[in-house]
């Protein structure tokens, strides 16, 4: 196809700033979508062009295909970025789009057919050749049905939505009698994300360790590998913290790895930029477990390694380019990201959405800060509570480390609660520092993560909550009688008096 | 001036009595223990506190009646009443486990499922927020004697969901 003009980014928050970002220096003009929630979101106000899309949940706005054509077809935009998540891994999207004459900047429909439903992805698999990880590769038809085969492949297993991805619809089940519950919640968890409520079952690996493969193909069958990421860090089947190299990872099996991620690719004739996911086991056996036909959140760590731009060479490879090398390059230095989740890690991780009252973000050699937030931005409660990743580069995995844990102890959020002091835990945990960290790393070791409490620090804590609260009183009966038009001073007459003078 | 102050997961208050001196200084007595307190009020709710000559910065945030304060990396989080704030609040029970509980949203979202199971820890109430489901545990065994969720529904921040008694 001739050059692309102008893109349309069919999401939001941080993805959707980081492609407009490239198509900027690119010279490409850039189109946002938004929905109600999202009116002063900084994506809308990063594109040249927005259009709004309908009301806050997403099954109304980002993901009703039909709004999302006509913005690009009304903006005159000649290609969409999907970004991740959303209409991202969409066939029937991806179709919509070719039939508009709009080109779809990912791979195609039939690429993402075989690989986006997870259960023909692991037939399709199976078929060429590629080791997959033992478990169902149709639905069930019921729930006796999905209950009887977990107990004779036997448990732990995992559940899994065939549409899935990002850990929704997603649960392991340890003991048999939780089996029907978690079966439910899988289910109804798929609906809502994906609209399809199909959820297949895994043999639970124990410590595994995820290791992903980028991949990227042109439109002339050529197919390479850019390394790996080590993804092991999870936390309710989320990731949390990615870095490559993989600290387990040699040479050898890197390029093992990455030439059956290839394999993978090319029996799909893939183009553009994907993923190949792997779970490796205690014996360093590696198994398929899915390919994620986008790109993903944790594309920057590969890009620090390999000093690639992904979403140009996605912008090119719609054009038509051929890829501008053809095999791996040797990964320079180490990077590591961490993603700054609107949670509090405290109260059980439950979401932190509101308004961001100051906004510190970290800067300084090697750090990079993918946000979609911005001071007085109101964090809607619509979408998922990632709201900024910060990575960084060092020559080694060691100074990476610091580099990263400096760069967290710049970074001030107030108004919402964050988890970054929780990323700080797990950075300065000595199985992080060590490297061998496998997927149960986060859950086995959340007591220590959250902080063993120091009884000192306690009691310094009460005296602290105790200034606080007579000082928030004594601002109270200040401001009170200003509010009432009284002029300064009470009088010494009670501030609750007064607070009822100023509703009269 | 006495406060009342219960750290999260504890089941007694501990009274701490606050005397202010002037020029952000305090006299502080907590567990028998008595502290002279120089506590400096910054912006955006954090303050530096030096006790026994050591130096504390400290950041708060707050939510609800509950106020979270971090120093050193710890993570406290602090119910803090005063003497009459107690005594209204005698009804809700805020301070205790026992007797009457009243479950609240800790986030705004949607009551995805209400259950009417009454164990220690047994789900309650299922809110999603931000695309993930959160079960909400509830604190005792007992009966379910109030519903205020109804499935489906959208909830505020520190909306009433059910009482446990």
């Amino acid at each position: 196809m001739p050059k692309i003009r102008k893109v349309l980014v069919a999401n939001r928050g941080e993805i959707a700033i980081r492609v407009m970002r490239t198509c900027k220096e690119l010279g490409i003009a850039t189109v946002a979508v938004y929905s109600e929630a999202d009116r002063a979101a900084l994506h809308v106000r990063t594109a040249d062009q927005a259009f709004f899309v309908g009301p806050p949940p997403s099954r109304e706005s980002y993901l009703v295909q039909q709004r999302i054509i006509d913005a690009a077809k009304q903006a005159g935009a000649d290609a969409i970025h999907p970004g991740y998540g959303f209409l991202s891994e969409n066939a029937s999207f991806v179709r919509a789009c070719e039939a508009a004459g709009i080109a779809f900047i990912g791979p195609p429909a039939s690429a993402m057919d075989a690989m986006g439903e997870k259960t023909r992805a692991r037939a399709n698999m199976i078929k060429a050749g590629v080791p997959v990880v033992p478990g169902s590769t149709e639905p069930f038809a019921s729930l006796e049905e999905a209950r009887a085969y977990a107990l004779k492949i036997g448990v732990p297993v995992m559940l899994k939505a065939a549409g899935g991805g990002g850990g929704k619809g997603m649960r392991k089940v340890e003991r048999a009698e939780d089996f029907d519950s978690s079966w439910r919640a899988a289910k109804s968890e798929a609906m809502n994300a994906f609209g399809n409520d199909a959820v297949y079952i895994e043999k639970y690996l124990e410590k595994p360790h995820h290791v992903e493969i980028q991949v990227f193909a042109d439109q002339y069958g050529n197919t390479i590998h850019l390394n790996e990421r080590e993804c092991s860090a999870q936390r309710r089947h989320q990731k949390v913290v990615e870095e490559t190299p993989s600290p387990i990872l040699t040479p050898e099996m890197r390029a093992k790895m990455g030439e059956v991620a290839v394999k993978a690719a090319k029996a799909v004739n893939y183009v553009g930029a994907g993923t190949v996911e792997f779970l490796v086991d205690v014996h360093r056996n590696f198994y398929f477990l899915e390919m994620n036909t986008r790109l993903q959140v944790e594309h920057p760590v590969t890009e620090w390694v390999t000093g690639l731009d992904l979403v140009a060479m996605q912008l090119r490879a719609a054009e038509g380019e051929k890829l501008p090398l053809t095999e791996a390059p040797e990964p320079r230095g180490h990077s590591i990201e961490v993603r700054v989740y609107a949670e509090d890690p405290g109260r059980n991780f439950m979401p932190s959405p509101g308004k961001i009252t100051y906004l510190r973000v970290p800067g300084g050699p090697n750090v990079r800060d993918d946000s979609g937030v911005f001071p007085g931005y109101t964090v809607p409660n619509f979408y998922d509570p990632m709201i900024s990743k910060l990575s960084v580069w060092a020559p080694t995995r060691r100074e990476a480390i610091a580099r990263a844990q400096r760069a967290l102890s710049e970074y001030v959020v107030k108004g919402i609660t964050t988890n970054i002091r929780y990323l700080k835990a797990i950075l300065a945990h000595p199985e992080f520092i060590e490297g061998d960290y496998d997927t149960s790393f986060l859950t086995r070791e959340h007591e220590t993560l959250l902080g063993v409490e120091d009884a000192k620090l306690s009691e310094m804590a009460l005296l602290a909550s105790a200034v606080h609260a007579y000082q928030r009183d004594q601002k109270r009966a200040k401001t009170l009688p200003a509010a009432s038009g009284q002029g300064g001073g009470n009088g010494g007459v009670s501030p609750w008096k007064l607070a009822l003078r100023t509703r009269r | 001036m006495r406060y009342f102050t219960k750290q999260q997961g504890q089941k007694e208050a501990v009274p701490v009595d606050l005397e202010p001196l002037g020029n952000d200084q305090y006299k502080l007595t907590v567990n028998g223990q008595t502290y002279q307190v120089d506590a400096l009020m910054l912006e955006h709710g954090t303050m530096t506190m030096l006790v026994d000559g050591q130096s504390y910065s400290v950041e708060f945030e707050e939510n609800g009646d509950e106020v979270g304060v971090l120093l050193r990396g710890q993570v406290n989080r602090i119910d803090v009443a005063d003497e009459r704030r107690l005594r209204l609040r005698a009804g809700t029970a805020a301070f205790s486990v026992e007797g009457r509980q009243l479950i609240t949203a800790p986030m705004p979202g949607k009551v995805v499922k209400v259950g009417d199971e009454v164990k220690e820890g047994q789900g309650l109430v299922v809110v999603e927020a931000m695309k993930m489901e959160n079960e909400l545990k509830s604190p005792k065994a007992g009966k379910v004697t109030e519903l205020f969720a109804k499935e489906g529904t959208a909830v505020e921040n520190n909306a009433k969901l059910v009482v446990v008694e």
